[in-house]
């Protein structure tokens, strides 16, 4: 008798987060609402009327439909495993994520790590599936989405870590808890820019769409993904969309304590995402590399100095 | 090709994916142009309907790189014998279901380039074609329209037969008689 409600608790209850009810349907559901808004946004900004309110869905599901190709000498084992990677990567950061101003489902010290890293992983399989691919147009795409990665991944990381250090903890949790008390916009304005642009550049929205451009390489590294594939990468992009922005505003914008904070604060950032998603034009790959080395690393960094100075000085 | 798991759907379920299927399709069209020697007349009315003044997004049409992405492909111009091969292999790049509409005059007749020592003819020689819209160049309101017409086709769950308008086909050639004479 004693076993029902241990199976309760032990499968039933993490089955259905991970599924349906904070992570997985939901965050996809979630997540592709977000795409709409910023394409609604991108749209307007552009005195255009844009896409109506389900487009993200019936993308999704016409992909979905439609046949998927498995190119010549590619392997098909990475090249269908790699978007499911993608997407479950992000799913699993979203665990760690205080998503709609609910607690994280999971919490240990040290999980903002472990989330960063995962939500990296979605570029990691976008590298390898263009390598994977054996196209000239992925190949150059996916060189370029990596070398983009070892431009952003530093700053982005170190703009974390301001928060982090601020609330001396690793767990996002607790530094959320400690940041309802405290608007670090306010005391670390350019960990939080560094922070916003580099999310820019990890879901390789314009001014970062080098690794995609349209222009230059056709679609980057997903040019040989059709379906199934290109849907389930799609996925994975909005909902890192969403953890991303959540995890920003969480630390930045005085924490994320219930649903309607949760809604404002994280479009109030996917505003100002559009604003410069339609106000700046596509960089180099060089000139990004550049940019993130030369004015975003140093800065942050020099802001974390400034922070740790001052820490050591009044406590 | 073997039982998949839609082949066990009862007949009520299968009948609700497929609705579901068709409104997607409807409703999401990527498109991928390709310029198979046309004078550029067509492409900036093509481009003119997919840039803010006519704004075909908001039918959730969009223009996509690459053909892997597209489930229609535009083609303009008549299609000369450098971009023969390029056009056969753009359109077998391209994921099923597949569409093609031909826009402008010369892209249904070879136009006023029919004739000419480097054209090989009118795309529907190469690729099949579901829907023509005649004009030199079309309006983007020719091209929305044409566009609908595609779906329509779709709506109904059927192929279209598209009637290739021989009328244009006579009025260009006559227009070529005019400009030659």
């Amino acid at each position: 008798m004693n076993t029902i409600p241990n199976l309760w608790v032990l499968s039933i209850i993490p089955m259905i987060n991970i599924l349906i009810f904070p992570t997985g349907l939901t965050l996809i559901l979630v997540g592709m609402f977000y795409e709409w808004i910023d394409r609604k946004l991108v749209a307007r900004l552009q005195n255009r009327i844009g896409p109506r309110w389900f487009q993200p869905f019936a993308d999704i599901v016409k992909l979905f439909a439609k046949e998927q190709i498995n190119p010549d000498k590619a392997n098909a084992l990475l090249f269908f495993g790699l978007p499911v990677l993608a997407l479950s990567g992000a799913l699993t950061a979203a665990l760690y994520v205080p998503l709609m101003g609910l607690a994280p489902v999971h919490s240990f010290p040290g999980d903002l790590i472990v989330t960063i890293y995962l939500l990296s992983l979605l570029t990691m399989s976008i590298g390898l599936a263009g390598w994977n691919t054996r196209s000239r147009f992925s190949l150059v795409g996916a060189t370029r989405a990596l070398t983009q990665t070892f431009a952003y991944e530093a700053p982005f990381m170190l703009a974390m870590l301001g928060p982090a250090l601020a609330a001396g903890s690793w767990q996002i949790n607790e530094i959320n808890t400690y940041a309802s008390g405290h608007w670090m916009v306010l005391t670390q304005p350019i960990c939080f820019l560094v922070a916003l642009i580099g999310l820019m550049g990890k879901l390789e929205l314009p001014p970062f769409d080098a690794p995609e451009a349209e222009t230059e390489i056709v679609a980057g590294a997903l040019t040989d993904y059709s379906g199934r594939g290109l849907a389930i990468f799609n996925i994975g992009k909005s909902v890192e969309l969403v953890i991303g922005i959540t995890l920003i505003a969480s630390f930045y914008l005085g924490g994320l304590g219930g649903i309607l904070p949760f809604l404002i604060k994280t479009i109030a950032l996917l505003l100002v995402m559009s604003v410069f998603q339609s106000l700046l034009t596509r960089l180099r790959i060089d000139q990004t590399v550049g940019l993130w080395w030369r004015f975003g690393a140093i800065l942050a960094l020099a802001q974390i100095l400034v922070m740790i100075v001052w820490k050591g000085y009044f406590q | 090709m073997a039982t998949n798991v839609f082949d066990m759907c009862p007949a009520s379920w299968k009948q609700v994916i497929s609705e579901v299927r068709t409104w997607a399709r409807l409703n999401s069209i990527w498109a991928v142009h390709f310029n198979s020697g046309s004078c550029n007349g067509c492409d900036i009315e093509t481009l003119a309907t997919l840039t803010p003044r006519y704004d075909v997004e908001r039918f959730g049409i969009k223009l996509q790189g690459s053909p892997r992405h597209a489930d229609v492909l535009l083609v303009t111009g008549p299609v000369t014998r450098q971009a023969r091969e390029r056009l056969v292999r753009t359109y077998e790049q391209m994921p099923e279901p597949k569409f093609v509409i031909s826009i402008g005059s010369c892209s249904i007749s070879g136009g006023v380039f029919e004739g000419c020592y480097n054209v090989g003819g009118s795309v529907d020689e190469v690729v099949p074609v579901d829907v023509y819209i005649p004009g030199c160049p079309p309006r983007p309101e020719a091209i929305i329209n044409g566009i609908i017409q595609l779906l329509t086709h779709v709506k109904e769950g059927t192929r279209p037969v598209a009637k290739r308008p021989e009328q244009t086909a006579e009025v260009a050639s006559s227009q070529q008689e005019r400009v030659v004479a």
